[in-house]
């Protein structure tokens, strides 16, 4: 599914040493990859920037418990960023997903179902090595 | 060889259902790390157990704790400290699955398809049925079949 972001197109920042740089081409990113390559770390950069940035909200494994639907039918205009994803959205929540035009999404998990993507939605995490830092990009999984 | 459910409904009542890899890992499993993992976690996430709860970051070298490894390293070790559970297989990505398809023992669960190219025998088990299979197609069309 092509569709532009309406949120954000680049999102960077840094924590220590790493850097994220992200460039989005798509409203729905699903990030998918090996175990181990950084995605989760990525994520938790993305996080600390909700102290500071209305635009991005986090969800992960922690909120399990929490109807996970009802909070993103309520949000307008965010980043919305899933870690643990394919355990944590269930089919309806992925449809409902699949057809948000208020709201951007960075998907991490590796099961695209319902979703309705195509391969301009699926992305995998690289990264790269500058000096001593680390920079995490994402580029097209297929 | 590894038993494989393809629906909760499946697995005896006998038997707990693990979804949330990640806390069991932090709550349960990582306290057990011991010289077993130290391979696994080095195939798998590029890192090195250095002591009992902490391993250095294939990113930059620090130490950091054992609940920073991957979602897909601590299923794996989950399985492996706990043979007699049912872990969710979802957040294996394929370099964990190849680990986790070679272990001799431990049970893992997933409503779809998961399975490394290099996969050798498991057991699959529905509700009264159970059997080995060898190779990926049979597998797969176990996995996509109806239950």
């Amino acid at each position: 599914m092509r569709s532009k972001p309406i949120v954000m197109e680049h999102f960077s920042t840094v924590h220590s040493s790493f850097v994220v740089d992200f460039v989005f081409k798509n409203n729905i990113t699903v990030l998918m990859g090996d175990s181990g390559i950084g995605k989760t770390a990525a994520f938790s950069f993305i996080r600390e920037c909700m102290a500071v940035n209305p635009q991005i909200l986090c969800l992960n494994y922690l909120d399990y418990q929490k109807d996970i639907k009802e909070i993103i039918c309520k949000v307008e205009g965010k980043l919305i960023v899933v870690d643990n994803a394919d355990i944590l959205l269930n089919d309806d929540t992925r449809k409902y997903i699949s057809l948000d035009d208020k709201n951007q999404y960075l998907i991490i998990g590796r099961n695209p179902k319902n979703f309705f993507t195509t391969k301009e939605n699926l992305f995998e995490l690289v990264s790269e090595k500058i000096g001593e830092q680390t920079k995490f990009k994402i580029k097209e999984y297929l | 060889m590894i038993t494989i459910f393809k629906d909760r409904q499946d697995i005896p009542k006998t038997m707990e259902y693990v979804e949330l890899n990640d806390l069991f890992f932090n709550q349960n499993t990582a306290m057990m790390i011991d010289g077993q993992a130290e391979k696994i976690i080095e195939i798998i996430d590029d890192a090195k157990l250095i002591s009992k709860y902490k391993i250095k970051s294939r990113f930059n070298d620090v130490a950091i704790d054992i609940d920073k490894l991957s979602a897909g390293c601590k299923t794996v070790l989950n399985v492996m400290y706990y043979p007699d559970k049912v872990f969710c297989l979802k957040e294996c990505g394929n370099n964990a699955l190849e680990v986790l398809y070679g272990f001799e023992k431990g049970n893992v669960c997933s409503e779809y398809a998961l399975i490394p190219f290099g996969m050798v025998s498991v057991m699959v088990q529905g509700k009264t049925d159970r059997m080995v299979i060898s190779d990926y197609e049979t597998l797969k069309e176990w996995w996509d079949n109806e239950k």
